[in-house]
């Protein structure tokens, strides 16, 4: 019952929030979907990604795109929607590409029906190296916690990369934003 | 107990969605999604109970201060028309 | 029945009841000011009750001071949220709801 009415919310605020066209108002929706996004993770037991969810989903990202709305403009651009919409062909080419969405979703759905059920011990991705983390990483690593082992010490140089790749593009961003002082 | 709770709660944020998404102004839609994360922060609590797993406690603490920067950011955009 | 089972019982149904009158209070009220009301009291209130219920249910331990404390800060942040939200949107101009005169309703 809570699972069909967070997974209800999420596709309502991921609408709103595309169709809005105040772009202020977009960002507060998109908030509100990360809250409720957050919740659906804590619903599968996945507390480290519903951490960062609440965290950088809700709070950072919101942040920072009301920073960027103050340094650009609030509204859309007026694009010439209503034109656009009316004209004949122009409205075939926009039902052409619904229909194909609507397949390409559908074909995608169908192919969820073969994946191994939430949780399933037996899942391929379960029987792999999943079984050797949850047993050994504590003896092997000396971390309690085993996503931490995964992402810290497994994964180490694989993390490294990653944090360098995100610390170059906060330099590149703050080199490239910073407000020059008058000489 | 814990999960009629739940429920009644998560009933009263569908009442709050339709304010989200129609509210004329933007500050309604702040208001909206303000009273949305308390909400999620009792929800989150309650399904620490539901689930036996009061650890959800932490998040939810998480949850309380974050949506609060939100809003604050967001009022001191309209207020001051700038972050700095 | 364990009594404290029942006081979480009676704190929880308070909980809810003012969070639903609430959230239909912040969709029947005319403008922003007045949906500020329930945004702001009974709200918090009602999330005050519930956690107090949980509290309660779990006596004494790491558990409810963890919970003390959301609701402390609950109790601080959301009036304040609410005030900062009503100060923003005076000082842009967003002009009180007022009763039209000459209509009975």
């Amino acid at each position: 019952m809570i699972d069909f009415m967070l997974l209800f919310f999420l596709v309502i605020f991921a609408i709103a929030a595309i169709s809005m066209k105040d772009l202020l108002s977009a960002v507060m929706i998109f908030s509100a979907y990360s809250l409720i996004m957050a919740l659906v993770w804590m619903r599968m037991n996945a507390v480290d990604v519903a951490f960062t969810e609440a965290a950088v989903g809700a709070g950072i990202t919101t942040v920072l795109l009301i920073a960027a709305l103050s340094r650009t403009k609030r509204r859309e651009e007026n694009s010439p929607q209503s034109e656009i919409t009316n004209s004949k062909s122009i409205q075939r080419r926009l039902l052409l590409s619904l229909i194909t969405v609507i397949v390409t979703g559908a074909m995608l759905v169908y192919s969820t029906i073969d994946m191994p059920d939430f949780g399933d011990p037996d899942a391929p991705a379960n029987l792999h190296v999943a079984a050797r983390y949850i047993e050994k990483s504590y003896e092997e690593t000396g971390v309690v916690n085993f996503v931490t082992a995964v992402l810290a010490s497994y994964r180490g140089y694989d993390t490294l990369g990653e944090v360098v790749v995100i610390f170059t593009a906060g330099v590149g961003v703050v080199l490239l934003l910073r407000r020059r002082k008058e000489q | 107990m814990f999960e009629i709770a739940a429920i009644v709660i998560v009933l009263g944020a569908v009442l709050v969605l339709y304010r989200a998404i129609k509210g004329p102004r933007v500050y309604d839609r702040a208001l909206a999604v303000n009273v949305m994360g308390t909400k999620t922060v009792v929800l989150l609590a309650l399904m620490g109970f539901i689930y036996e797993r009061p650890h959800f406690l932490d998040i939810a603490l998480v949850y309380a201060l974050i949506t609060f920067i939100a809003t604050i950011a967001f009022l001191k955009y309209r207020e001051t028309g700038g972050l700095d | 029945m364990d009594i404290r089972a029942i006081i979480t019982g009676i704190l929880l149904a308070l909980g809810c009841f003012f969070i639903v009158v609430a959230s239909i209070g912040i969709v029947r009220f005319p403008d922003f000011y007045s949906r500020m009301h329930p945004a702001g009291k009974s709200d918090t209130l009602g999330q005050l009750l519930v956690l107090s219920g949980l509290m309660v249910y779990e006596g004494f331990s790491l558990v409810s001071v963890k919970l003390l404390i959301i609701i402390v800060f609950i109790f601080i942040v959301n009036p304040t949220a609410t005030h900062a939200l009503a100060k923003a949107a005076y000082v842009s101009g967003l002009k009180p709801w007022k009763k039209e005169k000459g209509k009975n309703d």
